[in-house]
């Protein structure tokens, strides 16, 4: 077995607290008469027991770490069920030895699980190649014609006027993004159902709906032209209008960057029953930012691989882009805890994002890692050392965590900055710790 | 609850730096002579419309004035809001901030990183009733309190949601100066220690907790004067307040309080009889204990059969009684009278008492904090087959045992057959070594 996954990050995993309180009674060597793991590197490990429950059979309980992933014979509906995580807790604890071989019915699903993995990696060539080109020609007319509605549709709003849309509550905007769902354009829909709490959003709302309307219109527009866009460019609008890059495509791009790569800052978003989790990472070599994106359904558990305060070494495949952020993990190798990163000043943060805008002018997320101390007047925000202070975002609520932890003295504080301020994710005490906030 | 107030600053900061702006591009206007606008002015054109509105022109400093554009003129705004949309942002410039006060420095030592997760976990909802025990144990030993933590102990602290009276003190005396400096930010906060009185002034003017907190310094200092202070006013005080002297007597217990006690024990209310005899049966010279004594050693008889030895009760009906009176019995009237170790004496046959007596022992060790009969007890509980109601008050037991029960290889572990409630109750044991453990452990400066 790799290196044994601290408590946290198990209890990272859990679907929600009911599953945690469940599994608690179960975390204990006489609940599991069976229990086994494989040896061998971090990334193909798993572990598998049998737990003696109410039921006359005992359940069998499989888990493969490289996911992570589970497989359990009880009835349950939860990822991971209750017997999963506890059996993973048994693990952390130091209650489930290496012994080589699982049983039978373990090593079948993961077999097959190991299979399916390097399938995902080594894809099959498409059957039939004039069949699939076919289909992407008529994936890009379909945009095409999804684009030209939705100009007409945003220019339609300008010449009425915005005052409108104050009134028209969420149809408005569900129906325009349906319409560009079915124009295979999911990016461009995504932008526009969001648009529906902008009219909610407090003052200067009518300018932030103005913001919006007039980047969707350049995104269109950008997308109607991109033969004439560098490369880099016609990536990043096209990723933003909804082409999807496979996974094979970007580990078969631009080399990997090997480098440990710090999670400084992790957000977890929850939006049309699917979860979205941003973990944002700094390589220590190379300096590079890198975000890495992981999806689960409402009720499952996200990917608690990249933990915030840890150091992976690790090979990331970034995606195309102009301003390449979005990266896959392609080999993992060993974790450790990391100290603070080193922060910057909020002159040196504007100026990189202004950088960044400059080739990806839709960018509105931008990691950022600051040396500031947090003030309430005349908003709660963080000013720097040379008195240079930018707002906390308005959603971020009052933050007190972060005001408890700074005491009025300067901190590492890391978050997301975006134009109406920035999102603070995780602070690092005075001893160096990290605090989630 | 600041969140419109906060979008208020929020606006007008915006329309400060609109303005800002405003005056910016006045500049460059003059400069270049060309027609200039602002993104106010495309707002406010947006919102009207531009079939009715014109469309403002815009030019970007350092940048050539964009050409009349002859198009849709939705379009054309869209497009110059779009230029200035890019340029606001990236042109984005540091607003200024009024700095906080600093904090007092606070000299105690930090927790290690296990002892803040533990603390994370309890306020997670694992355990929450331990949270008392977690921040006496922090403040007994001296220690700081991971400050990330305080706005929800303050929160809690505040709104009375606790029914313990004396959490906002503990809360306030666990965050130090860290607690008091978000006091004086947060007007939510204030409530959680109103003001510091110190000496008798605490005790004539103080709320509950604060006299509370006095009265226990002076106990532990002179419990004669604490006596003499608690019985000048007893007559004035209400119920709550005489089960917190009684509480309070509990710490540095000897002969000379006893007579205080025993007007306590008739007191009007139940609560308070019930916790001056508890307290009473505590000191084994007290006449209560005495009594009690008597009347147990009566109904408990060490018997013999073919099968060895038993515990032959004759007690009358009312099972209560028993309860009670075995209950308020030093346990060491048992050892000493049976010649047996506790675990001994737990493990005897006593046919249908069985529960009775074990409820009995277990209401004994709680209150005479007795470890080697909690750890008999709960071995006890381990092995034989009690209804659920006796094996309801270990619950109670191991939260007030000696934590060190909970070391790993002190009670036998729970087998297949080992009842839900008897595991759950040996978890909060280990929990609760676990957390004093944590407290003990390297603390760095």
């Amino acid at each position: 077995v790799g290196e044994r996954w601290d408590r946290a990050r198990v209890l990272a995993l859990a679907p929600d607290a009911s599953s945690l309180k469940a599994a608690r009674p179960l975390v204990s060597g006489r609940s599991w008469p069976v229990t086994g793991a494989t040896d061998g590197s971090a990334d193909g490990s798993a572990l598998w027991g049998e737990c003696q429950g109410s039921a006359a059979a005992p359940y069998r309980t499989a888990v493969d770490l490289s996911g992570p992933a589970y497989r359990c014979s009880c009835p349950s509906l939860k990822f991971p069920c209750k017997h999963a995580l506890a059996l993973m807790l048994l693990w952390s604890d130091g209650g489930v030895q290496a012994n080589g071989d699982a049983p039978g019915w373990a090593s079948t699903w993961l077999a097959t699980r190991a299979a399916k993995a390097s399938e995902t990696k080594d894809p099959k060539p498409p059957a039939d190649p004039a069949a699939a080109q076919r289909r992407a020609e008529q994936r890009e007319a379909r945009v095409a014609t999804g684009l030209t509605e939705l100009d007409r549709w945003l220019c339609d709003q300008v010449r009425q006027g915005l005052a409108a849309s104050q009134r028209s509550g969420y149809r408005h905007w569900d129906d325009i993004a349906a319409r560009m769902v079915d124009a295979q354009a999911s990016g461009l829909a995504e932008r526009l159902r969001a648009l529906a709490a902008v009219p909610y959003s407090g003052a200067g709302w009518d300018g932030r709906l103005l913001e919006e309307y007039a980047l969707l219109r350049l995104l269109a527009t950008a997308c109607r032209d991109q033969a004439a866009l560098p490369p880099p460019l016609r990536d990043t609008v096209r990723s933003r209008v909804g082409f999807t890059v496979r996974q094979a495509d970007v580990l078969a791009g631009a080399a990997p960057v090997r480098d440990h790569w710090h999670v400084l800052a992790r957000r977890d978003l929850d939006q049309d029953r699917i979860r979205t989790r941003r973990a944002w990472l700094r390589g220590r070599r190379t300096g590079r930012t890198a975000l890495v994106l992981s999806f689960a359904a409402i009720g499952e558990s996200l990917d608690g691989s990249l933990a915030v305060g840890t150091e992976t070494d690790a090979e990331l495949a970034f995606y195309p882009a102009a301003v390449p952020l979005r990266a896959l993990v392609a080999t993992r190798h060993d974790t450790v805890p990391s100290g603070p990163p080193s922060g910057a000043t909020i002159t040196e943060l504007l100026a990189e994002y202004a950088a960044a805008l400059g080739q990806d002018p839709w960018l509105e997320v931008w990691p950022a890692v600051l040396d500031v101390t947090p003030a309430r007047a005349p908003v709660p925000g963080l000013h720097d050392a040379a008195g240079d202070a930018v707002p906390l975002h308005p959603g971020a609520g009052d933050c007190w965590p972060l005001f408890a932890l700074s005491g009025g003295h300067p901190l590492t504080v890391a978050g997301e900055w975006t134009p109406r301020g920035l999102w603070p994710l995780t602070a690092w005490d005075e001893g160096g710790m990290v605090v989630p906030l | 609850m600041s969140e419109p107030e906060g979008r208020g600053a929020a606006w007008t900061e915006e329309r400060r730096r609109s303005d800002e702006g405003r005056q910016h591009l006045k500049g460059a206007q003059e400069a270049s002579g060309g027609t200039l606008s602002t993104w106010h002015d495309l707002v406010t054109a947006s919102l009207i419309g531009t079939e009715r509105a014109v469309v403002p022109a815009v030019a970007i400093p350092g940048l050539p004035p964009a050409e009349d554009d002859t198009g849709d003129p939705a379009a054309v705004l869209l497009d110059r809001a779009a230029l200035l949309t890019a340029a606001r942002r990236a042109g984005r410039r540091p607003d200024r901030a009024e700095p906080l006060p600093v904090c007092d420095p606070d000299p105690r030592p930090a927790v290690s990183p296990a002892a803040a997760d533990r603390l994370a976990r309890i306020l997670g909802g694992e355990y929450p009733e331990l949270l008392t025990e977690w921040l006496t144990e922090l403040v007994a030993r001296d220690l700081r309190l991971p400050p990330q933590f305080l706005p929800v102990l303050l929160d809690g602290a505040s709104r009375g949601r606790s029914k313990d009276s004396a959490f906002p003190h503990l809360v306030a005396e666990a965050g130090g100066s860290r607690a008091r400096w978000l006091m004086e930010l947060n007007p939510n906060w204030e409530s959680v220690l109103p003001e510091t009185l110190t000496g008798d002034e605490a005790w004539r003017l103080g709320t509950t907790s604060q006299r509370r907190a006095y009265l226990a310094a002076l106990r532990s200092r002179d419990p004669g004067a604490a006596r003499e202070l608690i019985a000048g006013s007893w007559a004035a005080a209400g119920p709550e307040e005489r089960v917190m002297f009684v509480k309070v007597m509990a710490r540095g217990l000897g002969p000379a309080d006893e007579p205080l006690l025993e007007t306590a024990l008739h007191d009007g209310t139940a609560w308070v009889r019930a916790m001056a005899a508890d307290v009473l049966a505590a000191l084994p010279e007290s006449a209560l204990s005495r009594q009690m004594t008597e009347r147990a050693v009566q109904w408990l008889r060490i018997r013999h059969d073919k099968h060895g030895p038993y515990l032959a009760v004759v007690a009358p009906d009312d099972a209560r009684l028993l309860i009670q009176a075995v209950g308020l019995t030093p346990l060491r009237t048992w050892t000493d009278a049976f010649g047996l170790t506790a675990a001994q004496i737990v493990a005897l046959r006593s046919g249908d008492w069985a529960a009775v007596l074990f409820t009995a022992w277990v209401r004994a060790a709680i209150a005479q904090r007795d470890g080697e009969w909690t750890a008999a007890l709960i071995g006890q509980a381990l092995v034989a087959r009690l209804p659920a109601a006796a094996i309801q008050t270990l619950g109670q037991l191991v939260r007030q045992a000696d934590p060190a029960l909970g070391a790993p290889d002190t009670l036998p572990e729970p087998g297949p057959d080992t009842p839900s409630a008897v595991g759950a109750a040996l978890r909060v044991l280990r929990f609760r070594y676990e957390m004093l453990k944590e407290l003990d452990g390297d603390h760095d400066g």
